[in-house]
């Protein structure tokens, strides 16, 4: 190592970078969360289901949430076409059952390409049960006096009106903690993935926006390192190193291999930080250690691959970061994937950002395990072998010419 | 020690080096002396194993570079025309990355990088960044990150470029007690009183190609006894030629001629011919035989600093 310092400072970049992101992303999460897509099949048509139907659409769950009214059978097209981040189903009878107060469930069902967006679906119809389980205690018998006005099929009388409400602030003003047991259930599934439901991992900020900075941030690390060898090839030291009796595939093997420790050592640290400074999960130790070693070799290898074409610090300094930053862009680094429009996004999933960001955030945000992650797994070990051999060796043919 | 048969290295449509023969025995400093774009630094690039020659052999104490080029290159100390060092270390920690890359280490890697600070008087700044030193002392240090290892043969190229005299003098000196100790040197230089004071024979080499080789006594033979007179002044060529007669000229037209004379007093008649014929001459140069006479009477012009 012939400069630690040097090599301490360039680790710096990233790692000010992913902070900044995080906590740029982190401090305005409401303002930047993407308008979320949800399906509403009410088999139900009634009171309660419609309370539910409107609540979502009112203020400010109206900026954050698209609803769409459809029937079982468009429903589950459109959720198994991806169209939607989730699907929410009120069954036959809910309202009917809800005043009777026997058991009701409601059916969620959640998109496993979205990561973050059908969780919080998830948590907006947690907590909407919740306040719907609770009144059904509280104002037991208001809300019988309601039900004799819903089955009459006529308006009711200003009296009537008034001994619901007395009765309703007398239930509030006794209920106190005397909750027990629950009168409406949830039941979330994910379309075509037998696995879910064994995941509960709290929703993070920085969990949704570290990845695609630290990719980001990782890519940079792993060019700045490989400009070395453009740099020293104008310095002359390049030059000299290969007059030492060392071969073309030792310098380019070193080199290779010191972006890929540094570009490892960066990222532990910016998992470290993420997990003690930001309280992110970072998940099951087994799928982290595979993705991460599989995203350090992609990196390493993409840059390996370009600076085989690249013969000056000039041609890097006007090509590297601009394809890095189309990388990063069209794979959700610097604006949320999800808030990419379908196009967009279409575009995203051949960048290899994409498949290792949303690695990261599959196994930060929902706890994922090898199996869940297997697409990205491929395809990230595949960039990295599909570039790490072509590159190395094209970075020693170069050497070999004296280019 | 080496031998370079008929090389050739051709980069695009320029032919950088074309077809260079030469040989240097053990012990021996040979200059290749040459204008800039000459292929000085190609043929060494090629020597060292840096470039493949298109054509051509080169071989090293009977061993080819281009099969066992790694056997070779333990025994070869590069010195580039660049000051080719971390200017973010300091001129000790460069001399131990140098060293370690043929193979030094531990005690005898710092024995070793002591002994080149203290032969360059650079001891007392030897933990100083090189961003800090002077341009003479980076190349000093450029001089002992080729010699750390003890080379049996030094490529040196250009090594003196652009240093004030007194640099120059130490670098030139260590060269010199380097060959002296039986190193065989081959040094490249556009500065002919480099190459007449520091070489034990020297090749002319220009456009790719080695025009004349020797000793600079063999060398001076090639321009013969005579001096080399240059002449300018308000005269035509055809006058010119005329007053001339009987005299080998080599360069003439308007205004200036370039011609030899064996004998200084032919200088003094021709003088007098011209101020006689009513021309006035405005300049009179007179270089007796030397490899600057040798240089301009083979390439044809002067081989300026």
């Amino acid at each position: 190592m012939k400069n630690p310092i040097a090599i301490f400072l360039m680790m710096l970049v990233p790692l000010i970078m992913t902070l900044l992101v995080g906590l740029v992303f982190g401090g305005q999460s409401e303002q930047k969360l993407p308008v979320i897509k949800v399906l509403f099949v009410d088999n139900d048509g009634g009171i309660i289901s419609g309370f539910l139907k409107n609540g979502m659409q009112q203020d400010t769950l109206a900026k954050m949430i698209d609803l769409k009214i459809v029937d079982a059978d468009a429903g589950k097209k459109l959720m198994e076409d991806g169209k939607a981040s989730a699907l929410i189903e009120i069954p036959e009878n809910f309202s009917r059952d809800f005043f009777d107060r026997k058991p009701v469930e409601i059916r969620l069902v959640k998109n496993p390409s979205e990561t973050f967006l059908p969780v919080i679906v998830e948590e907006m119809v947690k907590t909407m049960v919740v306040l719907l389980d609770r009144a059904a205690f509280v104002f037991a018998g208001p809300l019988d006096m309601a039900r004799v006005l819903f089955d009459s099929g006529r308006w009711p009388t200003g009296d009537e009106i008034k001994k619901i409400l007395e009765d309703s602030k007398n239930g509030i003003t006794l209920a106190g903690g005397y909750f027990s047991g629950s009168l409406i259930t949830f039941k979330t599934e994910t379309v075509s993935d037998p696995t879910d439901g064994k995941r509960d991992v709290e929703f993070n900020i920085f969990a949704f926006v570290i990845p695609g900075s630290m990719i980001f941030g990782l890519l940079f690390i792993s060019e700045i390192t490989l400009r070395d060898l453009v740099r020293e090839r104008g310095a002359g030291t390049l030059q000299r190193i290969l007059v030492a009796p060392l071969r073309g595939v030792h310098v380019v093997t070193g080199k290779v291999m010191v972006t890929f420790c540094i570009t490892a050592v960066t990222c532990i640290i910016i998992l470290v930080i993420s997990a003690i400074g930001f309280g992110v999960n970072i998940g099951r130790p087994l799928p982290l250690i595979v993705h991460f070693i599989g995203v350090i070799l992609m990196c390493t290898g993409l840059m390996s691959f370009f600076y085989g074409f690249i013969n000056s610090e000039r041609t890097a300094d006007a090509v590297m970061s601009v394809v890095i930053i189309i990388m990063a862009l069209f794979g959700g680094s610097l604006i949320p994937f999800e808030q990419l429009n379908d196009t967009l996004q279409a575009i995203g999933r051949f960048s290899p950002v994409y498949w290792a960001g949303d690695g990261f955030k599959q196994i930060f945000l929902m706890n994922a395990g090898l199996a869940d992650i297997a697409m990205h797994l491929v395809i990230v070990y595949s960039i990295a072998v599909a570039t790490l051999l072509p590159g190395g060796i094209l970075l020693e043919k170069k050497l070999g010419r004296g280019d | 020690m080496i031998e370079v048969s008929e090389i050739r290295k051709t980069f695009g449509s320029v032919k950088a080096v074309d077809g260079i023969n030469f040989h240097v025995k053990k012990g021996e400093i040979y200059g290749l002396l040459g204008p800039n774009g000459a292929g000085k630094t190609t043929t060494i690039s090629m020597i060292s194993g840096l470039l493949k020659p298109d054509s051509g052999s080169i071989t090293v104490a009977g061993i080819d570079i281009g099969g066992k080029s790694g056997q070779i290159r333990k025994r070869l100390g590069v010195i580039p025309q660049e000051i080719a060092l971390y200017d973010e270390l300091s001129g000790r920690e460069n001399l131990h990355f140098w060293g370690s890359l043929y193979g030094l280490s531990g005690k005898k890697l710092r024995e070793a990088a002591d002994r080149m600070l203290e032969l360059v008087n650079l001891t007392e700044r030897a933990n100083d960044n090189v961003r800090d030193y002077s341009g003479g002392m980076k190349r000093r240090v450029n001089l002992c990150a080729g010699l750390i290892h003890d080379p049996d043969l030094i490529l040196l190229d250009e090594p003196t470029l652009g240093i004030d005299p007194q640099a120059r003098a130490s670098i030139l000196k260590i060269i010199r007690d380097e060959a002296t100790s039986g190193k065989t040197v081959i040094y490249t230089t556009h500065y002919l009183e480099e190459a007449e004071n520091l070489c034990d024979r020297i090749a002319i080499i220009d456009r790719g190609t080695i025009h004349a080789e020797g000793t600079l006594r063999e060398l001076t033979e090639l321009a013969g006894e005579e001096d080399v007179v240059t002449l300018t002044g308000n005269f035509k060529s055809g006058v010119t030629k005329e007053i001339l007669s009987g005299l080998r000229i080599d360069h003439l037209e308007d205004g200036m001629v370039r011609f030899y004379v064996s004998e200084r007093e032919t200088i003094g008649m021709v003088l007098n011919k011209f101020f006689n014929s009513g021309v006035s001459i405005e300049n009179v140069s007179i270089k007796e035989p030397s490899l600057e006479s040798v240089f301009l009477r083979i390439t044809g012009y002067e081989l300026r600093d």
